[in-house]
């Protein structure tokens, strides 16, 4: 039997929105000026709870869809939108009317709370007895309702496969898409993650007192948690000759990933962050990439205690004191759980084209063992890999490797 | 790459084992929505062999699914078990997830106050955590993704399994369905417009450890993500996809409250027998691939096309061969 060669896997498009800005240029941006999106929050009601601060991002604009049209539109997809409006439209996918010149695209997302705003309305009508709208509000909830809209915009639809393994999800959709593209099941994904604020998730992780009651200080030794924000990512990922045949601009390679998980507890890691390490490990061996090639690591770096002493464990033992460094974008755009892995596997690829590495923001005292991964503001390098690693609640762990088009 | 069915677990109103994943599951309790008595098909959740498994420390405060989930993945791995657990996958599908711990931490968040919801109750409520529960009770090491959607989310997880396969990312992958049942659900249902049509609501878990296929009946080609927004285009999307289909392979009648109607225009033979009334989303789904495979392996038919009607955004299909 003659062995198939593995595909290589391009990057032709990219998008986000975030706390921090309306697209990948200006969150670039604002990340490298060292501005944080904490501040008070306004989408979802928090009195009552210990902290009432977040990473909030203003709902993009949508010029060709009516206000009222949007109103009815979950949170979740509205961030979702621009985002891959950006990815195809950079990927050379869309005409001059926004719509996808494929009429077949396959999908890989990522979400923890699909469209939850809706489903709490429907939730505290129903319990008021007020019965008006509620279709909507059902409609609206499910993952299926943003992955629809999705197609329903841009003029296309096609397989989804919508993974909600939590805040490792967006990692999991993105390798996932590239598995697909392996397997030779398919040749092109749209693949990226979502996630809006919202009343129960963010209320959850203050009473489990995860919450930073200020700023959030990833890899600190006074670290003292996470700040919940929200956005989404796209990417489109491509079987390489398929997007060379066409003309496309390669922004990078998707080189490798590995996914383990982690049954020590269900929210916490296991302390030596041995099953993250085992993610990161199968990472490189499927990039054929050795660690000291990997320039930089976008850490999963909630600021939590438990999450970022396991993840500076499994960095050291990966990476060593070398020279690859090391961020937590967390510090400024928040925790945005199931787009996390997907915003920040941008964030990476912009580092493999710039050379530009985003800084740790909020470090006063630097956990020794990563103490001089950590990137200072103004951090160039000369990237040839980069790696997104995320974790998530039920042990979920996720490791991407990308290389330099 | 076609997968074949090494053994199955399954947690149902029938009753618990593989051969209550296609047994009639019976309706077990009425709810009430606006004075209409909705039956709904319920597991008995004292069953000694679902209460062992909060025995296990790491279960004390799980969800109800996860008792039907992990309850169904022992099953089917107690149906080989010379498996490699380290080298087993598992991709899970949900059309509702961990929806009886979600609405009650909500309404302690609506009802008590923010500073006094329950944080034990919380992480229970991520759609992840069921499986990992699963995972780490029973020591798979393989992939582990939990997938939603609509009910064609059953079909993207086949295809989850033959994509690891076909990767040699693990030998083995359990499929698994599992829905659970809320009384708010009948009121999402009515207010979805899914209550028409006699829908019966239940829940459960159905679990099948699969395998690349080397001979015998397989769930071969998938053709999903069919997209329709309303119900006259959920009969063109049905038509779309089937045509990727030969036309001369019977479909399996796994139609539910409004599908009935447009699945009537479709003209294709039907085999086997009539769909169950009661309809667990992703887990009818999975019983229908059960069906189909007893189809094909007792010679009724050398093929058997396998509709799944999202019910709300997509439609998709399969084919189960002898």
């Amino acid at each position: 039997m003659s062995a198939t060669p593995t595909p290589q896997i391009a990057i032709t498009g990219l998008g986000c929105v975030t706390a921090l800005g309306a697209d990948a240029t200006s969150t670039w941006e604002a990340l490298h000026a060292g501005r944080s999106a904490r501040g008070p929050l306004t989408a979802i009601g928090v009195d009552g709870c210990r902290v009432t601060e977040g990473a909030e991002a203003s709902l993009p604009s949508w010029p060709s869809w009516p206000e009222k049209r949007l109103r009815r539109l979950s949170r979740s997809t509205r961030l979702a939108l621009p985002a891959v409006r950006q990815a195809l439209s950079e990927a050379r996918l869309l005409d001059a009317n926004d719509r996808c010149l494929l009429p077949r695209l396959e999908m890989s997302v990522s979400t923890t709370a699909c469209g939850m705003e809706k489903g709490e309305e429907f939730l505290r009508a129903l319990w008021s007895k007020t019965r008006t709208g509620q279709s909507a509000r059902v409609a609206q909830y499910q993952s299926q309702a943003q992955t629809g809209a999705i197609h329903d915009l841009f003029g296309f639809d096609g397989p989804v496969m919508t993974v909600a393994n939590a805040c490792a999800g967006g990692g999991n959709a993105i390798g996932h898409a590239a598995d697909l593209i392996r397997s030779g099941m398919t040749d092109i994904v749209l693949a990226g993650g979502y996630e809006a604020l919202s009343e129960l998730v963010f209320t959850g992780f203050d009473g489990l007192q995860s919450l930073a009651p200020e700023a959030c200080r990833p890899f600190d030794r006074g670290r003292r948690g996470l700040m919940l924000g929200e956005g989404a990512a796209f990417l489109v990922l491509e079987n390489a000759d398929r997007a060379r045949a066409r003309g496309a601009n390669i922004l990078g390679y998707l080189a490798g990933y590995g996914q383990t998980t982690d049954t020590h507890h269900l929210t916490q890691p296991a302390p030596d962050g041995a099953p993250l390490e085992r993610a990161m490990r199968r990472a490189l061996e499927q990039g054929r990439i050795n660690a000291s090639d990997v320039g930089y690591v976008n850490a999963h770096g909630t600021g939590t205690p438990f999450n970022d002493g396991a993840e500076a464990q499994a960095f050291h033992r990966v990476f060593g004191a070398g020279q690859t460094k090391l961020s937590s974008t967390k510090a400024a755009l928040g925790h945005t759980l199931g787009a996390a892995g997907a915003i920040e596997a941008v964030l990476c690829l912009l580092a493999l084209k710039s050379g530009q590495l985003p800084p740790q923001i909020n470090l006063l005292d630097p956990e020794p063992l990563v103490a001089k991964a950590l990137v200072g503001h103004g951090e160039k390098a000369d990237l040839s890999a980069a790696m997104s690693v995320n974790l998530g609640f039920g042990g979920s762990n996720a490791a991407v490797l990308f290389t330099r088009a | 790459m076609n997968l074949s069915l090494l053994s199955a677990g399954g947690v149902t109103s029938a009753g618990l084992g593989p051969d209550a994943i296609t047994a009639p599951w019976p309706v077990t309790a009425t709810h009430s929505h606006g004075g209409v008595p909705v039956q709904a098909g319920l597991i008995e959740q004292k069953d000694p062999s679902l209460l062992r498994w909060q025995k296990e420390p790491r279960l004390r405060r799980a969800s109800p699914i996860t008792y039907f989930m992990v309850e169904a993945v022992e099953q089917a791995l107690q149906g080989a078990p010379h498996l490699d657990r380290g080298r087993t996958g598992v991709v899970a599908s949900f059309f509702l997830g961990c929806l009886v711990y979600s609405i009650r931490f909500y309404r302690q968040i609506t009802e008590e106050g923010r500073r006094f919801a329950s944080p034990v109750l919380f992480p229970e409520t991520v759609f992840n955590s069921p499986l990992s529960h699963v995972v780490a009770t029973l020591g798979l090491g393989g992939p582990v993704y939990s997938q939603i959607g609509d009910k064609t989310c059953w079909a993207s997880a086949l295809r989850t399994a033959q994509c690891w396969l076909a990767n040699g990312d693990c030998d083995h992958v359990i499929v698994l369905a599992a829905e659970e049942f809320d009384p708010h659900e009948v009121d999402a249902l009515h207010s979805g417009g899914l209550l028409r049509g006699g829908l019966q609501p239940c829940e459960g878990a159905i679990a099948l450890l699969l395998g690349p296929s080397a001979n015998g009946p397989a769930i071969g080609a998938i053709a999903d993500g069919y997209d329709f927004r309303t119900r006259q285009e959920g009969l063109e999307a049905a038509e779309r996809c089937l045509a990727e289909f030969s036309p001369h392979t019977p479909l399996l009648d796994t139609t539910a409250a409004w599908t009935r109607t447009a699945a009537a225009k479709i003209s294709r033979s039907i085999i086997g027998p009539k769909a169950m009334p009661t309809e667990g989303f992703t887990l009818s789904a999975a019983a229908d691939t059960m069906r189909a495979l007893d189809i094909v392996a007792s010679g009724q038919s050398p093929e058997v096309i396998v509709p799944v009607w999202g019910l709300t955004r997509q439609v998709a299909a399969y084919r189960v061969t002898a």
